[in-house]
């Protein structure tokens, strides 16, 4: 395969269109393919040869498949653009789905790619190549969307999971997760989506839960990305960590702590400390932790959302006190004192009855504050309710 | 407009990479094109800050070549924008922009400000800010138009938030805020520097902006800038946004600059509203009271102003210096603005 001929290869597409072949098709079209290699198909215009053995559309895309293995390390739109049209003309057939798999797949990457380079040149705006891409995409995403006619088994409604994937990737890329809505909207209205291929299904509910992450919706986000853990292959140990680096902070947000097998498990030791301080109600530490890995916290976005988990902290470091002073009317003092002992200096007893009142106000401390008598009255039962109880 | 802006912005990296020919360059030397300015005066169309001294009373009173300014006007289909002498070269733009700042903004005279100073300033940076774009206008020259035009409406947000809607539109104004607002950070991130301004305008936008995507734009920038005494203010203060501690954000506040104010100011009515809601919770006892002037030092208002507000959330306030907060009792208020 890596020396045929030009003709040899032509002749192999042929011959997998004309037997709708779908997986072997998309094969020879792939940049995964050892043929890419093959310096005799690597042709600066290889047109006329394309038109002479295969039907249109087909001889355009091969075209643009070969022009792309000239110009590897270039990038090319034209190729998946051309696709498009000729999947559009497959009216209830849907055997061409890997082909069109198979392009997208290099489409993004190639587009991920040609940005780097012009990144380093500083030319052209931040993203423009990988917004570029995501058009293409998205118009093969309408033409599988809008494919109603067709039966279940032939319809191209079928690529919609995996064309949304490579469409969230590039979101996230260039930081326009609204973009995403629209995606998740089709797909949850379609009656295939418990349908899709596993692997499909662990990436999408990956961003989907992410994207519900960002949005605060951590309920939501716990679903999905656990569900995406669950099922993602036990061979892919890097996929596994990169859904924990999302899933850790969320179900810490909802009062599941992770075990240390876990986190040296999965190289995750960066939140160790930060797991120890919001259990221990160790402010100081979970701050240490914090500002210690904050590059790596801030690069996979989720700095913030750790942040919040600042407020759990108060709430153990403050059952803490309660534990320790066994009464129900504690002093406001108690509580400064406490956050002073957490090298927290500049809050006074306003802010600590403000941190309190929150606390209360969001169900993690069942009582009232009195200002008259500068204390905390607690409920006797259940004062601090467990974190999983409340959200 | 956004859109427009963003596909001229892409425009100008297309001409740049062929060799910067296309992007028209102006030749109009003064602050409006002579042809506008001899066809509003025949039209009648002077703003009063344009007109010559002396001829106000006229038929058809003369235009002032030194003050008068190019009105901004829609695209349309047919209309030529991009002629070479209806442009203004970027040193102009540059000397229009202090003009309608420091000369009719800041003026003491010029009034009344909402409906003559600022109707006109705003108009004015606007067709400004069209020729910007005409010219694909970009790096420090662009910064320096940009940076007192945000300055302006930032201001303006401020000062005429009490305005009625006919006078004032909030939502025109902070879209245009926005939009040159992140064109300047855009300038700032790809732009060589340096960018003596760059903390200042940082800090405001992310005051203006409170919220955890601002945040993590702040949290990408450098190091050396983001530990800058501005910015690490403005990022405390949006902790205690993000932590809804509406004590800590308001205590922080009082350090800010007057400026600086101004870009926080429209969130302040949402956090006295959040310290009401979180203390209707965490003080709801029948029997306890709350003193009202420690409320109002809390809420950085007098106390019959905190009195008012608490009634406009539906609590109740007794002989006029304890509040009694419920948690049943608050309601949210109808737009009652202060």
């Amino acid at each position: 395969m890596a020396h045929i001929t030009i003709n040899q290869y032509l002749q192999q597409v042929y011959e997998a269109i004309d037997n709708h072949e779908g997986s072997f098709c998309a094969e020879l079209l792939s940049f995964k393919h050892p043929h890419v290699a093959n310096p005799r198909l690597q042709l600066a215009s290889p047109e006329e040869k394309c038109q002479h053995l295969l039907e249109p559309p087909y001889d355009e895309m091969v075209a643009a498949h070969l022009r792309c293995t000239y110009a590897v390390a270039n990038h090319d739109f034209v190729e998946a653009y051309k696709f498009q049209t000729a999947f559009q003309s497959h009216k209830e057939e849907n055997w061409a789905l890997p082909v069109m798999f198979a392009v997208a797949l290099d489409l993004r990457i190639f587009a991920n790619n040609a940005e780097q380079q012009l990144q380093k040149k500083s030319k052209g705006q931040p993203g423009e190549m990988l917004e570029k891409s995501a058009e293409q995409l998205m118009s093969c995403f309408r033409v599988c969307a809008s494919d109603n006619r067709a039966g279940i088994e032939d319809s191209k409604k079928w690529g919609m999971m995996f064309l949304s994937n490579q469409l969230f990737k590039i979101y996230f890329k260039i930081n326009k997760l609204h973009l995403c809505k629209p995606l998740i909207r089709a797909i949850d209205s379609s009656n295939l989506k418990n349908n899709y291929s596993p692997a499909q299904k662990v990436t999408y509910k990956y961003y989907v839960g992410r994207k519900a992450m960002f949005d605060s919706d951590f309920k939501l986000a716990e679903e999905f990305l656990s569900y995406s853990f669950d099922h993602c292959h036990r061979s892919s140990q890097k996929n596994k960590r990169m859904i924990l680096i999302y899933l850790l902070p969320v179900k810490m947000l909802l009062g599941h702590m992770p075990t240390h097998q876990l986190l040296r498990k999965y190289d995750l030791m960066q939140f160790a400390d930060v797991t120890k301080g919001v259990s221990e109600g160790n402010l100081l530490l979970l701050n240490e932790a914090l500002s210690k890995h904050e590059n790596f916290f801030i690069r996979c976005g989720i700095f913030l959302i750790l942040e919040k988990l600042k407020i759990i902290t108060y709430r153990n470091l403050f059952k803490k006190v309660y534990l320790l002073l066994r009464t129900h009317q504690l002093p406001l003092d108690a509580f400064l004192v406490a956050l002073r002992m957490m090298q927290v200096e500049d809050v006074d007893i306003d802010e600590v009855q403000c941190i309190l009142a929150n606390l209360i106000y969001m169900g993690h401390i069942k009582g009232y504050i009195s200002h008259q008598h500068q204390k905390l009255v607690v409920s006797k039962q259940n004062p601090f309710p467990p974190l999983s109880s409340v959200s | 407009q956004n859109k427009a802006q963003a596909r001229e912005v892409e425009e100008d990296e297309k001409t740049q990479q062929q060799g910067k020919e296309t992007a028209p360059i102006g030749t109009c030397q003064s602050m409006c094109p002579a042809r506008e300015l001899r066809d509003r005066e025949a039209q009648s169309r002077l703003h009063r800050f344009e007109v010559l001294a002396g001829t106000e009373r006229a038929r058809l009173p003369r235009g002032d070549p030194s003050r008068a300014v190019k009105e901004y006007s829609r695209p349309a289909a047919g209309k030529d924008t991009t002629a070479p002498t209806n442009l203004r070269p970027p040193d102009v733009l540059l000397k229009t922009v202090h003009y309608l700042i420091d000369d009719i903004a800041a003026s003491l005279h010029l009034h009344p400000w909402t409906e003559q100073v600022y109707s006109f300033v705003f108009d004015r940076l606007r067709g400004v800010k069209q020729d910007m774009i005409i010219q694909r206008v970009s790096g420090p020259r662009c910064v320096a138009i940009l940076e007192p035009v945000v300055r302006f409406l930032i201001y303006a947000s401020y000062r005429l938030c009490g305005e009625p809607l006919r006078r004032y539109d909030p939502c025109i104004n902070e879209t245009h805020l926005q939009e040159n607002l992140s064109w300047l950070l855009d300038c700032y991130a790809t732009g060589t520097g340096p960018h003596p301004n760059q903390e200042e305008f940082q800090a405001l936008g992310l005051l203006y902006n409170l919220s955890a995507r601002a945040t993590q734009h702040i949290l990408e920038l450098p190091k050396r800038l983001r530990s800058s005494p501005a910015i690490t203010l403005a990022v405390s203060i949006n902790k205690a946004f993000l932590e809804r501690n509406p004590v800590c954000l308001l205590r922080l506040a009082q350090r800010l600059s007057f400026l600086q104010s101004c870009a926080l100011h429209r969130h302040l009515v949402a956090c006295r509203r959040d310290l009401l809601l979180i203390y209707s919770h965490g003080y709801s006892s029948r029997n306890c009271r709350f003193p009202l002037n420690t409320l109002a030092q809390l809420l950085s208002l007098d106390t019959s102003l905190t009195a008012q507000l608490c009634q406009a959330y539906g609590l109740t306030v007794i002989q006029d210096n304890e509040v009694v907060f419920s948690k049943a009792a608050f309601t949210e208020a109808e737009q009652e603005k202060l």
